[in-house]
């Protein structure tokens, strides 16, 4: 039969066994600054091309109705939206201070950024998606009065079908994973908010 | 003073108690490795906040904390899981009776629930009270019953580890 204070005795004689110097921090310090800023211009990047790419478009090829004007608009709005979400989202993550909170504040923080993760990845994708659709459907009513007949169903068929294919089949499950995932999360958090909770109802 | 310097010495002082921490709310020497990492790192980014503070080591601590808390074990337990049969009979030699004991130790505080495990491991480390309630949000009051019933527990799961 042993008591704490044998127990307190085995703890204050255990082996260190971290293996991570002031060093390893430092250098880890410089890398990940350069590769969360490499990751964010990568992004920003890719999404700008195709900001201009469009762009391009819009002003080298002379559309004629006002429907294709309005799709190139809505493409554009939906790029710069994601570049908009991403570099919000990506600050929040950053902000330190956040992890000074005493933990029941930090652990509402959690659930909070967790929620509005899978809100943007379910719900506004959803949108962003129909979004899109909207765009194609007022592409191709230009489509329709300058391309043949056959072009213009082959066009359409194919978006139509890469759109439901999307939405019912890669994005349902998407959906579905994104929900158990977090529900786990959350319900892991709630626990750990109750322990914080019921020592100051105790 | 130079921000490296501080941090090397912020780190010498620290580093001992925030690995116990992490391990023993972890239970996993690799996991408890990374957590005290993301933990320092992120000390490095908020050293300017606490530059002047007299208790930086609870500030430390609450990063800590947090960062053991926002780990969620869902993926991780599975890893674990896999080691085969070989594997821990190799490790097993090489642990001595010492250290048997301590791994032990850590068995059981990995049965305790999250915040006991928190509380338990400062406890253990030594840390005065009134700096555990600062850490974990809980008045000093409730903590010191809090740690009362938590030192029982620990004791006599260790115990019931030993007699089997």
């Amino acid at each position: 039969m042993k008591d704490f204070d044998a127990l307190k005795d085995i703890w204050s004689n255990q082996v260190e066994l971290a293996r991570i110097n002031a060093d390893d921090i430092l250098k880890l310090v410089r890398q990940s600054k350069r590769r969360l800023s490499a990751k964010l211009l990568f992004e920003v990047i890719a999404m700008a091309v195709a900001v201009l790419l469009l762009v391009y478009t819009w002003f080298t090829i002379d559309f004629r109705m006002w429907t294709s004007h309005a799709a190139l608009i809505i493409f554009i709005v939906c790029c710069v939206y994601v570049v908009f979400a991403q570099l919000r989202d990506y600050r929040r993550l950053m902000d330190n201070s956040l992890l000074l909170d005493k933990p029941n504040e930090y652990i509402d923080y959690l659930k909070s950024y967790k929620k509005h993760r899978y809100v943007l990845n379910t719900k506004k994708y959803r949108s962003y998606t129909l979004f899109f659709i909207a765009g194609f459907a007022f592409f191709f009513i230009e489509i329709f009065f300058v391309a043949s007949l056959w072009v213009t169903i082959l066009g359409i068929s194919f978006t139509v079908a890469w759109f439901l294919f999307c939405y019912f089949i890669l994005m349902k499950s998407y959906i579905r994973k994104e929900e158990q995932r977090l529900n786990e999360m959350i319900e892991n958090l709630e626990r750990l908010q109750k322990q914080f909770s019921e020592d100051e109802s105790r | 003073m130079n921000k490296e310097v501080l941090f090397k010495d912020i780190f010498k002082a620290n580093t001992k108690k925030i690995f116990h921490l992490c391990y023993g709310y972890t239970g996993d020497e690799d996991i408890a490795n990374d957590l005290m990492q993301e933990t320092f790192l992120k000390v490095w980014q908020n050293l300017e906040k606490f530059r002047n503070q007299a208790l930086i080591s609870t500030w430390i601590y609450r990063i800590a904390v947090n960062t053991c808390l926002s780990y969620l074990r869902v993926e991780k337990r599975q890893a674990k899981d896999e080691l085969t049969d070989n594997i821990i009979e190799t490790q097993a030699e090489e642990v001595s009776e010492k250290n048997e004991q301590v791994a032990a130790l850590y068995k059981c505080i990995a049965k305790l629930e999250e915040n006991e495990r928190i509380i338990i491991t400062m406890v253990l480390d030594e840390v005065p009270y009134p700096e555990i309630a600062e850490i974990s949000g809980i008045s000093e009051g409730n903590l010191r019953v809090k740690i009362h019933r938590i030192k029982h527990k620990l004791t006599e799961l260790y115990n019931q580890h030993e007699r089997f």
